[in-house]
């Protein structure tokens, strides 16, 4: 553990020089990717970075307060319903994205007063039914466009004359991605989140020593469901559409795996968590009978049995298995996730040749 | 349309959703009081226990009873190798980590099932048709729902003598009660929990092998069941069967109501509400003890 | 402190290499055609909850493989780059820009589930003026405003309804009619056609429930739908929930007339998970039955244990699949040997009258959908055989 000598070192935003010149690196980086990348690669690293942004809001409730929430897509459906209500009602999108997240933020915010004698199996359920009924309220009601959801204006924020709406677009995202984890990483050094962590770490502790537990867990909630919501507005431009069905327990369970899989509790987890997940998502397409065969050795002999056995046409549910099996095995062989890992991995290198 | 004379009817088919809800909200509980799991691959296992239920069927050509027991023998080996493959592994396992790992089986069971069967639908005829119905004071009773109500009540009954009066289930209380004492005292506990996961798995799959011949076979038959089962554990109190089977009654019959007589849009968020206002109330569920944390 | 400063460089110096990397390959001129392939890409639901309509893209690989092994069109072979969108926007996307922007290219897209998935990549091709031939969802959205490059085929969900509507009314004599419908558009684009029809006889809905698509207890729906005292129920819903409504009505002795909406049109899967009870069903249909004993359904009937998956089934989705494609195949036909973007959409407006496993499909200069004829059929006592209520006809 690195020793600090004094209390400004402490409050350090960038422990490292090292760190902060990587951030620097990949700051530059992502800010050139569009006069580097074309549109398709642009879509990807937007869709990584708004997952970024969930999982970072979502690791600030589950990490660092140590609350659980099942039903974080409710909030990412709110943020993005109402960022393109506001803006077709004539707000400016560079108002109408945080006027969303707070709103998103006061759901937050009521979703944490039954957190407050609630912990485990009971929160969980109690968040499902949050993120259940958004869904279902969004889907039914009219005045939010019923099963079609409303029509997302199109983006007109400019950052360079040159610039394509894409690439516009993805400037904005990164912006706020970046901005987003500044925040939170400020956020942990202040007195608030040392207050959240407290809580996690016994609530009842926590409250001997001063910290009001009904004033820290709510605004967990709504710091964590701000995030969310600025990333839920994204998401309607990124998409181009807002499809109510699209937000549903499968969502929430999927930031929950980002957070988890890349380590709770940690900055830089939640990240690695939504790159990992992210491009898996996108990037596991259905399998092939053929590429079986492909596999030397046995590859003709597997694509017999397979054939006999298994249905050719459901080939591309492997994806199911693939991901069910990584999430498995970071968390068997791994439980503080991929940040763990890469936390053993610097000590290694760090203590070698030892 | 809206008519009291229909009440009797309606709750009656509520009953019948629950004791499935309740089923599945039993397996949830009893794995909780031992392991301290939220297990959310009950749903899918059920699934696939149903699925390997009608491969007997169609592929075997054995009678639907002889391939319902060969199902919850194979859904019995499901859940000990679950417990004993992934469960077991997981070291220092946080309550977060053991619900991702439970979904990760969710996914691969999942995953398997729809790559074996495909995502068609498919039929499970049984012995009872759907016309089988008993008219008792002018409320139709389907016999498949009779079935239901009387499979989720057996199961209550037996769990109740097997928990209380066997050494088995008085080795599971032991080792709920108090883990490591239970192993001084010579219960083998691993065994335990590997027989805890075995008998979940059978509860859950009997309850995927009644949503199946009611409906269709298909991979996503039993995401619905499955939460609101395990909306029935939390309202029931997770550690208290009694609780769940009271849960999976009482969420059947509000859903149902609330469908009939209000909207049935909005017929499958109304048991949360319930159970928001519940938990507010009693934060620990409507049967369980409340136990004090120690600090 | 030297190193640290070192270190800092290096990581530095790491970091932006990263980045610099090879900007991406642009696409031909004229994208997705050579001299010897046309690509043409699909999504579809092959995993997720719509994984049943996954067999449309399907039957796309089917009729293009025929193609292929007739000669291909104009000397050029046909590419097929089918992807799983699992039914989720962002997939499609995903998928659809890649494709579109890895050399070579895609010529144009043919068919695709799902109206949401399509509404998110509508635009994208749009602006690219890449061709869309056959979106496999009866919405408006394709049409409203009508675009250069996108070709509908299926018929307006709205439009069925009507057609059923129609002849309950007139042809059966029902007056209460109930309608149960699936809470997504499909399911209220069929609503509302519906009752708008209802309306013009002067009746309205006996009652109208909404169904939503997880929901595996359906007792209080069809218990509502009995107390309405309806004699004619609409079902707009996934084949799923049309069993569960089935045996729950069987159960519960309520016996009206089912009218069912094309998406459960294919009788042999209806009549097998429904356990027997597909009897006396109306239902709407926008392409040759299955089974039919037509020329056009032979050739492929025929052709399908040679070239189908081990374990697909010939039903009304898999025949979709070729149904929806094969005008965009025609077009291609007229297009020539000189195969552009402008050719092409001019050989499409020129179509009229074609007849293939759908109905009529004709295009115009301004015409975008191109299938607007449906007929209505009925299942009979034993569920197996079916008859023709309506001919082919257009819904006005």
């Amino acid at each position: 553990m690195d020793m600090k000598r004094s209390y400004y070192e402490d409050l350090r935003l960038f422990s490292t020089l090292p760190l902060s010149l990587w951030l620097a690196a990949c700051a530059i980086g992502a800010l050139a990717a569009p006069f580097l990348f074309g549109n398709y690669l642009l879509y990807v690293f937007g869709y990584i970075a708004i997952n970024v942004i969930v999982a970072i809001g979502l690791n600030i409730l589950v990490g660092f307060t140590g609350q659980i929430s099942l039903g974080h897509a409710g909030f990412f459906a709110i943020g993005a319903y109402a960022t393109v209500l506001l803006a077709n009602a004539g707000l400016p999108i560079l108002l109408a994205l945080p006027a969303a997240a707070l709103i998103a933020a006061a759901f937050g915010f009521l979703l944490g007063l039954p957190a407050l004698r609630l912990e485990g199996p009971y929160l969980a359920v109690v968040t499902l039914g949050f993120g259940l009924a958004v869904e279902n309220i969004f889907a039914k009601a009219a005045i939010f466009g019923g099963a079609t959801g409303p029509a997302v204006p199109a983006f007109d924020v400019a950052f360079f004359p040159g610039f394509s709406r894409e690439q516009n677009l993805y400037a904005l995202i990164v912006v706020i991605a970046f901005a987003a984890l500044l925040a939170v990483r400020n956020l942990m050094r202040t007195r608030t989140g040392r207050a959240f962590v407290a809580i996690r770490d016994s609530d009842v502790a926590a409250a001997c020593a001063g910290v009001d537990l009904t004033w820290y867990k709510t605004l967990a909630f709504a710091v964590s469901a701000f995030f969310t919501g600025i990333a839920g507005g994204l998401f309607a431009f990124h998409l181009g559409q807002v499809d109510p069905t699209s937000f549903n327990l499968m969502l929430s369970i999927l930031f929950l795996a980002m957070v988890v899989i890349g380590g709770v509790g940690s900055i830089l987890g939640p990240v690695l968590g939504a790159v990992v997940i992210s491009l898996l998502n996108l990037k596991l397409k259905g399998l092939k009978m053929a590429d079986f065969s492909e596999i030397p050795l046995f590859g003709p002999d597997i694509a017999a049995f397979l054939g006999r056995y298994f249905m050719e046409t459901g080939m591309a549910n492997i994806q199911f298995i693939v991901y069910g099996a990584i999430l498995v095995l970071i968390m068997l062989f791994e439980p503080l996730g991929l940040y763990g890992l890469w936390i053993r991995a610097k000590r290694y290198w760090r203590t070698w040749p030892l | 349309m809206d008519s009291l004379g229909a009440l009797p009817q309606v709750l009656f088919s509520g009953l019948a959703a629950g004791s499935v809800y309740a089923l599945i909200a039993l397996a949830m509980v009893i794995i909780y009081r031992t392991t301290e799991v939220l297990n959310f691959a009950q749903g899918d296992m059920a699934m696939m226990t149903t699925y390997v239920g009608l491969a007997f069927m169609v592929a075997g050509g054995m009678p639907f009873l002889g391939a319902a027991l060969a199902a919850l023998a194979f859904a019995a080996v499901l859940g000990a190798c679950a417990e004993f493959m992934l469960l077991r592994r997981a070291k220092e396992p946080s309550v977060l980590g053991l619900i991702i790992i439970t979904l990760g089986l969710e996914m691969i069971v999942f995953g398997f099932a729809s790559w074996k069967w495909g995502g068609e639908p498919r039929d499970m005829t049984i012995p009872l048709a759907p016309t089988d119905v008993t008219v008792v004071g002018g409320v139709i009773m389907s016999h498949l729902e009779l079935a239901a109500i009387a499979v989720a009540a057996l199961v209550i009954a037996a769990l109740f003598l097997f928990l209380n009066r066997s050494k088995a289930g008085l080795a599971m209380r032991a080792t709920q009660q108090n883990r490591p004492v239970a192993r001084l005292m010579g219960i083998r506990v691993r065994r335990v929990e590997m027989g805890v996961w075995a008998l979940a798995a059978v509860i859950g799959g009997s309850a995927g092998l009644l949503v199946g011949p009611a409906a269709t076979v298909e991979p996503y038959m039993m995401w619905d069941p499955m939460m609101k089962g395990f909306a029935a554990a939390v309202l029931g109190g997770m550690t208290s069967l009694a609780g769940a089977a009271l849960g999976g009654a009482i969420i059947g019959i509000v859903e149902n109501l609330f469908g009939y007589y209000v909207s049935t849009a909005f017929k499958s968020v109304v048991p949360f509400a319930v159970i928001l206002l519940m938990l507010a109330i009693k934060p620990s569920g409507l049967l369980a003890r409340h136990y004090v944390k120690k600090v | 402190m030297l190193d640290k400063f070192r270190n800092a460089a290096a990581a530095l110096a790491t970091g932006l290499l990263c980045f610099a990397a090879p900007a991406q390959a642009q696409p031909a001129a004229l994208a997705g055609v050579t001299d010897t392939e046309i690509h043409i890409g699909q999504w579809g639901p092959q995993t997720g909850p719509a994984a049943a309509w996954g067999s449309v893209a399907r039957g796309t690989a089917m009729l293009f493989q025929m193609v292929n092994d007739a000669g291909g069109i104009h000397g050029r072979k046909i590419v097929y780059h089918m992807f799983d969108d699992q039914y989720n926007p962002a997939r499609t996307i995903a998928g659809v820009k890649e494709l579109v922007e890895k050399s070579p290219g895609i010529f144009g897209f043919a068919s695709g589930v799902g109206t949401s998935p399509g509404l998110a990549v509508k635009d994208y091709l749009m602006e690219r003026g890449i061709p869309w031939v056959g979106p496999a969802a009866g919405s408006l959205h394709w049409i409203t405003p009508p675009q250069k490059a996108l070709f509908a085929l299926y018929p307006l969900y709205a439009d069925e309804a009507k057609l059923l509507v129609r002849h309950l009314v007139e042809k059966e004599g029902k007056k209460k009619i109930a309608i149960l419908y699936a809470s997504d558009e499909y399911g209220e684009n069929g609503h509302r056609g519906a009752v708008a029809e209802m309306q013009r006889f002067g009746l309205a809905p006996a009652v109208e429930v909404a169904v939503n698509q997880a929901d595996r207890d359906l007792k209080s729906h069809v218990l509502k739908l009995k107390e309405s005292g309806a004699d004619a129920v609409l079902m707009w819903v996934n084949p799923t929930h049309a069993v569960i409504t089935l045996k729950t009505a069987a159960a519960l002795q309520f016996a009206p007339q089912w009218a069912a909406s094309s998406t459960l049109s294919d009788v042999p899967l209806m009549q097998t998970i429904t356990g027997g009870l597909w009897k006396n069903i109306i239902f709407a249909s926008f392409s040759e039955l299955p089974d039919a004993d037509l020329p056009e359904v032979k050739k492929y009937r025929d052709a399908f244990p040679k070239y189908a998956q081990q374990g697909e089934r010939w039903g009304v989705f898999f025949m979709a699949g070729i149904g929806f494609v094969e005008p965009m195949v025609e077009g291609l036909r007229r297009a020539g040997r000189n195969l552009t973007r402008e050719s092409f959409i001019a050989a499409m407006e020129s179509i009229r009258g074609y007849k293939g496993l759908m109905g009529k499909v004709s295009f115009g200069p301004g015409e975008r959908q191109g299938q607007r004829e449906i007929f209505l059929a009925r299942t009979d006592d034993s569920g197996t055989r079916v008859t023709q209520l309506t001919p082919w006809a257009e819904v006005k």
